[in-house]
């Protein structure tokens, strides 16, 4: 039940931030996602049992009680690879990728009215 | 056999057309030409079998049996008679091109075409598979577009519109083909047509019925699709004859004529055709009263006669079909013939327009004959074949009353049609006079005009001749349209063709239309102002211009959502659909799930209240540093969530990925304004919506879909053998490492491209500028002393310390990730003294290749043991180490966790900003 | 044999980064033609080795079949690494004749990609398809903004920030899918999606993920907003490879997960209806070579996985064969579309003309593939437009035969758009066209080789179809698979 409730803040709280103008914000948004996503793979193992999975000398009680580290592995590769995207997605920040489409341009170079004029409408439209 | 031959000559010429146009030039038509009459007499060959003997040329091989569609090609006599057609006016036109072509190369792309639509045309006729039957269908449709189109700007247009139209024509025909296969489980044509009960029985009939009509209208021009005909007169007199006169427009017909013994029995078939028909007949014909070009005058004469075709086709008696047989061959001869005359008058006066030519006959008495020969058979006077065909038409139309499908007691049936149909023909023959009077009539008005060469005219000879011949003595075509009969009505009746039947009520119609249309010629200028004056408002051409320019306009506007370049207005739709997803699922979860087992403890709420503020006040936040600190509590109290739920190792690795998040961000940050762009009010609120509802879906699924079943039996396995298997004690590092390595290896790959990543999209500083001012650089001076030390000191104990943690991995807590990390740190604190612009320690690209390329390699060894990525054991003489396969993993892991973290240091640490930030972000 | 299955993604990653520390750009050059060309050779091996319905297993670091993760080779997989690798291939080729490669990431980038590629087509582990999607991306990410222009990084933005949330739903469905079933081994999970309304679910979040990964309709927003602006091979490899993945697994799992359940077909029959009118339409509406191409994948993913909709042998069979048809035609338009933008410096239709008298052999190449797009005979696309419409029929899908049926037609109009702009119709006038140059030598071929291949399946389609009924047998009755794949 806590971890639901926990995922949900997270979820809320990651939406809300990737629907904000601004890639820093967004990229946070991710991050706060990325937290709710790790925690559902945890809650999949089922958090009744919460021993840690060191198994050195465990007795079969401690076993029965150990949590389930098959998806401790998955969110932790899970982590990684959230963080591996999330530096690149900030790295776009520094390049000069922040969300801004009213300089937004047609391919090939050439500035093409219909899009830019498409774009600058959804500055102020937003998610819809 | 000798049929394939025949298609695949043609195919062949067509092939070698261009090679020979390349050295021929315009004389390409003379050899092409002979080949047409070579297959010609291949096809002619079997005339005997097929129309004698009433025989049936057969050749099958399997072409994709898992559609059960077969190579099938078959010679009855309705395949025979347009095959002549497609192979004999082929073979004139070919060597009327060399004449009217300019000199000079460059003619190898429309021999090639001609030829090869010949081939095409000649597979539709000759097909026995209605796949097949459909290949040659759109085949012809696209050489006809090709044909048109490649006549530089004039041509694209028309050409567009003569090919959606038709080819929207040819999925018709092609619903209509997939649904006659598969009610009647063949695709062969001749076994589909000996199924009409089973085919009747399925209630797809009627939809097959419908679509083909509509096939056939729209390729043989018949109202209100009528409009790319004329349109396609831009093409050069060549294609227009041959295409768009004598064949592909024959395409129509010829289904219609194939598919008729299907529908024979439905009053519906005949009547549509029928209506369309005649009303193209005579509407044609009074567009073409309209037109002062020669060219359009035929273009809209050949609308009207294929009306008259149809109509025929529509009438469906043994009688209807053999005159529409017969009137599609006498067709061919005229119209093909005033075609090419008109092309010689174009070329010899220079323009085609009947108010600027006069009297040619005094300079081209031989044209203007040849052209008052069709123009007469067309007119239907005697002794033309044109006469014989109305002739015949007329008596068909008559017997409509006592056709088999028509209601008992409607006699007027016959009287109606007969009678619509001798307006048509009237017309005909009037607009047939006035191209002759338009052109040859008066007195000579150009100077210097001299009959063309007989090379030029011979061509339109021939068949203007036949026209004639062929009207004198047309018994000679009576077993082939007997034939063709059989072919279409599955009923024998022996044609009767004649020139003179005795005083019929035919012949008095006949007299009746000379009478008529002669009355309408003598009042050409009356009837000519009339006519003029019932122009529609628009044509076909503008309405479909204008359906296509709406439809890209629609297509702009249903595009533009996508468009959008804001990332919030993109993201909506994934998270959208989510919800929407999820939620409905949610409602519909069909089976209740199981009781929950009870997973919370007090302790867990306390963590979640704390979660709630700080994301909550993350969200509110606008000031970025504080934003990116709230960041770190979140981290913080998400990775103590982990701690309380038994995850050390994702609990430690939470916190140092969220410290080099934060190192990271925060060498972005100081790159951009202080504070978040504030953002439009309706758009907050509709992302705080989403959020809510977001929120509380995925809530609400983990909480259903989770914690109700115990402990997997692979997390069983996992928990019992890992230590058995593997010698190691830390279940997830096993896991990682050992039982699940590929995911490792994976992971690795991602941060290895990530670090490249960084490489590319930051390229090193060419040169270097002074950094903006940030909080690194306040460090680098002054306070920095501390940092110095730190760095002297502190980093190597670090870097040891990950060497360690790195060491332990497989047992405790720790393993390649965790380390690196720590190393990272430490890299990070001797790296931050230095300021941002001194270069790095180590280089990243090197660490990165080393690190994946090792742990890939690592992998390799498994394959001693039977599968990649096996862990090996073994024991490492110094200091009694147990070396594993899965450390030297692990230690690849380690170098590509540094070399990210080296690259994000040095390209983000220094103080270039990418010309293409520069101002963007500083607004 | 089996045992090797993994070395597709480790082969191409580990040469990947000898590519990466390899001096020499003609041994990068060699790296990047080779590797796919072997996976290639391996993949036509696979080919004949499950065309009898054998499912090659391989459960990597050899532990118990759920406890490793699976590896293994049925048909489909099999035709998805020949058809990938041999797109590589190609487009490895053309930028080694464009002078893409000469930057030095490129090779090693694009092997990453095609590393993550070629293994989610094998691997029978959700948690690992995952993690081999993320392998294929994060390339694409970079590959994506490799110039750091306005353009691409306003593109790589949104392209990012959507794949992003895509992975972020496939881990939710993932957890959830571990917190109903107990695993994540495709070969354990058989049928599991018609017995508990639970996985069902976590599935339908599954595929959301998949299906943002292929575009389809409403979620496809973000590739016709990002695929016209990275460098011409970029796009073809993108189009060749990426929505690719998304189709197989939405294949790959719809099958395995909801055997013997159809209650959900009609879902995807609308959705897929959806995409096919708006992608076109979208399509028509756009300005460049490019962006038409782009928009228009909308709409034929929404043909392919209609196939799925309709299900059955005959169902899949048919989306099969359009996946393949489609992938080799589309990768072939966006290669010429490169060669138009390099021979005019510029993608913009309203700015070309008359280029098929200056380029023949590039005008065949276009028009041969636009019209196997369209379904037009002889190509393989008329094939592929009869099997699937022919399937409707047959599987009483009348509304979606009739649909796929006219959009096809609003194709020929997209097509013919781009075709009188840029090949017939006058020469642009001199001011507002760029400076044209010369194309290096050959950079057409790729694009026309393709188109041929095109033209050859479409003469004789009775080899490919048949595989493709074979692979959809595969996946119409997926009991082989799980018994090779969990034991």
């Amino acid at each position: 039940m806590s971890v639901a409730v926990a995922v949900a803040v997270l979820v809320a709280g990651g939406v809300y931030l990737v629907l904000q103008l601004g890639l820093v914000r967004v990229a946070f948004g991710f991050v706060l996602l990325g937290h709710a996503a790790n925690l559902v793979l945890l809650a999949s193992g089922g958090v009744g049992r919460r021993t840690a999975p060191l198994v050195g000398g465990a007795t079969d009680e401690e076993i029965a009680t150990t949590a389930d580290p098959l998806p401790q592995a998955f969110a932790l590769t899970a982590i990684v690879i959230t963080f591996g995207i999330t530096v690149y997605l900030l790295a776009l920040v520094a390049a000069g990728a922040d969300d801004d489409p009213s300089a937004e341009k047609s391919p090939a170079g050439e500035p093409d009215p219909a899009r830019s004029e498409a774009s600058a409408a959804d500055e102020t439209e937003g998610p819809s | 056999m000798i049929l394939v031959w025949a298609l695949a000559t043609m195919v062949v010429a067509a092939g070698l057309a261009p090679f020979l146009a390349a050295r021929l030039g315009r004389a390409t038509g003379y050899p092409l030409a002979a080949v047409f009459v070579a297959v010609l007499a291949m096809v002619m060959s079997q005339y005997r079998e097929v129309v004698v003997d009433h025989e049936t040329i057969e050749y099958v091989r399997p072409w994709i049996p898992v559609l059960r569609a077969s190579f099938a090609l078959r010679l009855d006599g309705l395949s025979l008679l347009f095959s002549i057609v497609v192979l004999g006016v082929g073979a004139l036109i070919m060597l009327y091109c060399p004449r009217y072509l300019s000199a000079g190369s460059g003619h190898g792309r429309l021999f090639g075409i001609l030829t090869f639509f010949a081939a095409a045309m000649l597979t539709l006729v000759l097909a026995d598979d209605v796949v097949l039957l459909f290949v040659g269908w759109e085949l012809t449709t696209l050489c006809s577009f090709l044909l048109v189109g490649g006549r530089g700007l004039a041509g694209a247009k028309p050409a567009t519109r003569a090919f959606v139209i038709t080819a929207g024509g040819g999925l018709a025909l092609l619903a209509a083909v997939i649904m006659l296969s598969v009610v009647a489980g063949t695709t062969r044509l001749s076994e589909i047509l000996q199924q009409t009960d089973v085919i009747a029985e399925s209630p797809l009939y009627p939809w097959i019925g419908a679509l083909t009509v509509v096939a056939a209208l729209s390729k043989s021009a018949q109202l209100p699709l009528h409009f790319w005909l004329p349109d396609a007169m831009v093409a050069i007199t060549p294609v227009s004859a041959y295409l768009h006169a004598a064949t592909l427009v024959k395409g129509g017909v010829y289904v219609l004529l194939r598919f008729s013994p299907l529908y024979a029995d439905r009053p519906l078939w005949h009547l549509v055709l029928m209506a369309v028909g005649l009303v193209t007949a005579v509407v044609g014909a009074l567009f073409a009263m309209q037109q002062h070009d020669l060219k359009s005058i035929l273009a809209y004469s050949t609308v009207s006669q294929l009306g008259w075709i149809i109509a025929l086709v529509g009438v469906g008696t043994t009688a209807a079909l053999a005159a529409a047989a017969l009137h599609t061959f006498a067709h061919a001869l005229f119209k093909a013939t005033l075609f090419m005359l008109v092309g010689i008058i174009d070329r010899e006066a220079g323009s085609r327009d009947i108010r600027e030519l006069e009297g040619l006959w005094r300079v081209m008495p031989i044209t203007a004959t040849l052209t008052a020969f069709a123009a007469l058979s067309m007119a239907g006077i005697p002794p033309f074949v044109g006469f014989v065909s109305k002739e015949e038409a007329y008596y068909a139309f008559l017997s409509t009353s006592d056709a088999d499908w028509t209601p008992l007691g409607a006699d007027w049936t016959g009287g109606l049609s007969a009678g619509i149909a001798v307006l048509a023909a009237s017309l005909t023959f009037a607009y047939g006079f006035r191209i002759l009077h338009g052109a040859f009539g008066g007195r000579i008005a150009q100077r210097g005009l001299y009959e063309p060469s007989a090379a030029f005219w011979l061509p339109a000879a021939v068949p203007a001749v036949a026209g004639l011949v062929l009207g004198l003595y047309p018994q000679v075509l009576n077993p082939l349209v007997t034939r063709t009969v059989v072919d279409t009505a599955f009923q024998v009746s022996e044609a009767d063709l004649a020139l003179w039947h005795g005083f019929t009520v035919a012949l008095a119609l006949s007299v009746l239309t000379i009478v008529i249309g002669g009355a309408l010629f003598v009042r050409r200028e009356q009837v000519e102002d009339l006519v003029l004056r019932v122009r529609l408002p628009f044509t076909g051409a503008q309405v479909f211009d204008r359906v296509y320019e709406g439809a890209i306009r629609f297509g702009a506007d249903v595009g533009r959502p996508a468009r959008s370049g804001a990332t919030g207005a993109q993201l909506a739709w994934p998270l959208g659909a989510l919800v929407l997803l999820a939620g409905v699922g949610l409602l519909w979860l069909r089976d209740p799930p199981p009781a929950p087992l009870p997973t919370t403890e007090a302790g867990d709420w306390a963590l979640v209240a704390l979660l709630a503020v700080a994301v909550a006040a993350l969200a509110g936040v606008g000031n970025r540093l504080a934003a990116l600190g709230l960041l770190g509590v979140v981290g913080l109290v998400v990775a103590s969530v982990f701690l309380s739920l038994g995850a050390p190792d994702l609990a430690l690795t939470q916190v140092l990925v969220e410290i080099l998040t934060v190192v990271v961000a925060v060498l972005v940050l100081r790159r951009l304004p202080l504070r978040f762009r504030r953002v439009a009010r309706p758009q907050q609120s509709a992302a705080a919506v989403l959020a809510v509802a977001s929120g509380l879906t995925v809530g609400t699924a983990t909480y259903l879909l989770t914690g109700r079943r115990e402990r997997s039996e692979i997390a069983d396995y996992l928990l019992v053998e890992a230590e058995e298997a593997t010698g190691g004690t830390n279940v997830v590092n096993t896991v990682l490492v050992d039982f699940r390595g590929l995911d490792t290896l994976g992971e690795v790959a991602v941060l290895a491209v990530a670090g490249l990543g960084l490489l590319v999209l930051l390229a090193a500083p060419r040169e270097r500028d002074p950094a903006p001012a940030g909080p690194i650089d306040t460090l680098a001076d002054g306070a920095g002393v501390v940092f110095r030390i730190a760095g002297r000191v502190l980093g190597p104990v670090v870097v040891l310390l990950s060497v360690w943690l790195l060491l332990r991995g497989h047992d405790e807590p720790g393993g390649g990730f965790i380390a690196a990390l720590v190393a990272g740190a430490g890299v990070a604190i001797m790296q931050l003294p230095r300021g941002p612009d001194a270069g790095p320690r180590l280089p990243a690209r090197p660490l990165i290749a080393a690190g994946l390329g090792l742990a890939a390699v690592t992998g390799a060894l498994g394959f001693l043991d039977g599968s990649y990525l096996r862990p090996l054991t073994g024991e490492l003489p110094v200091l009694g180490l147990k070396l594993t396969s899965s450390l030297v993993f692990d230690v690849g892991v380690f170098l590509v966790v540094v070399g990210l973290v080296v690259a994000a240091l040095d390209r983000l640490a220094s103080g270039q900003v990418p010309v293409a930030a520069g101002d963007g972000d500083r607004r | 044999m089996n045992a090797l299955l993994p070395l597709v993604v480790a082969g191409p990653l580990l040469s990947a980064m000898v590519a990466l520390t390899a001096g020499s750009p003609r041994l990068r050059r060699a790296l990047g033609l080779v590797v796919p060309a072997a996976v290639l050779v391996a993949a036509v091996a696979l080919v004949t080795a499950t065309s009898d319905g054998d499912v090659l297993v391989a459960q990597v670091a050899g532990w118990p079949a759920g406890v490793s993760i699976s590896f293994a080779a049925d048909l489909l997989g099999a035709l998805m690494l020949a058809l990938t690798s041999l797109l590589v291939l190609v487009c490895m080729a053309y930028a080694a004749i464009s002078g893409d490669d000469r930057d030095p990431y490129y090779v090693p980038l694009a092997l990453v990609l095609s590393a993550g590629t070629f293994g989610a087509f094998l691997t029978a582990d959700l948690f690992n398809l995952f993690v081999l999607i993320e392998i294929a991306l994060i390339p694409s990410y970079v590959l994506m903004t490799r110039t750091g222009s306005r353009e691409e990084l306003g593109a790589g933005r949104i392209y990012l920030t959507v794949n992003l949330t895509a992975s972020t739903v496939f881990l939710f469905g993932v957890g959830l899918l571990y917190g109903t079933a107990g695993t994540v081994n495709l070969g354990q999970l058989v049928g599991a999606g018609a017995e508990s309304g639970g996985v069902a679910l976590a599935t339908g979040v599954l595929l959301v993920a998949l299906a943002i990964k292929a575009a389809l309709v409403p979620v496809h927003g973000w590739l016709p907003r990002s695929y016209p602006y990275p460098s011409p091979v970029v796009t073809a490899l993108f189009s060749g490879l990426l929505t690719k993945i998304g189709v197989y697994a939405i294949f790959r799992v719809y099958t395995v997960i909801f055997s013997g359940e159809s209650r959900w077909d009609v879902v995807v029959v609308v959705v897929t209806i959806a995409s096919m009118v708006v992608g076109v339409l979208g399509a028509l509406g756009e300005t460049t070579v490019r962006a038409v191409l782009a928009f228009h994948m909308v709409s034929q993913v929404g043909y392919i996985v209609l196939g799925v909709g309709i299900g059955g042998v005959v169902g899949l069979s048919a989306g099969i064969f359009y996946l393949l048809h489609h992938t080799v035609v589309k990768t072939s338009l966006f290669l010429s579309a490169g060669v138009v933008e390099r021979v005019e410096g510029t993608g913009r239709i309203d700015r070309l003309g008359g280029l098929a008298r200056r380029q023949p052999l590039l005008g065949v190449a276009f028009m041969g593939a636009a019209l196997s797009l369209v379904g037009i005979p002889p190509f393989s696309g008329f094939v592929a437009k009869y099997v699937l419409i022919r399937a409707g029929v047959v599987d009483g899908q009348h509304v979606a035969a009739a649909v796929a049926l006219v959009v096809s037609l609003f194709t020929l109009l997209s097509m013919l758009k781009v075709w009188n702009g840029v090949f017939w119709g006058g020469e642009p006038t001199r001011d507002d066209r760029l400076a044209p140059l010369i194309p290096p030598r050959g950079m057409v071929v790729p694009g026309l080789v393709l188109a041929a291949l095109s033209l050859l399946v479409g003469v004789s389609p009775e080899w490919l179809l048949w595989l493709s009924d074979r692979a959809a047998a595969g996946l119409a009755d997926p009991s082989t698979y799980a018994t090779a794949v969990a034991g």
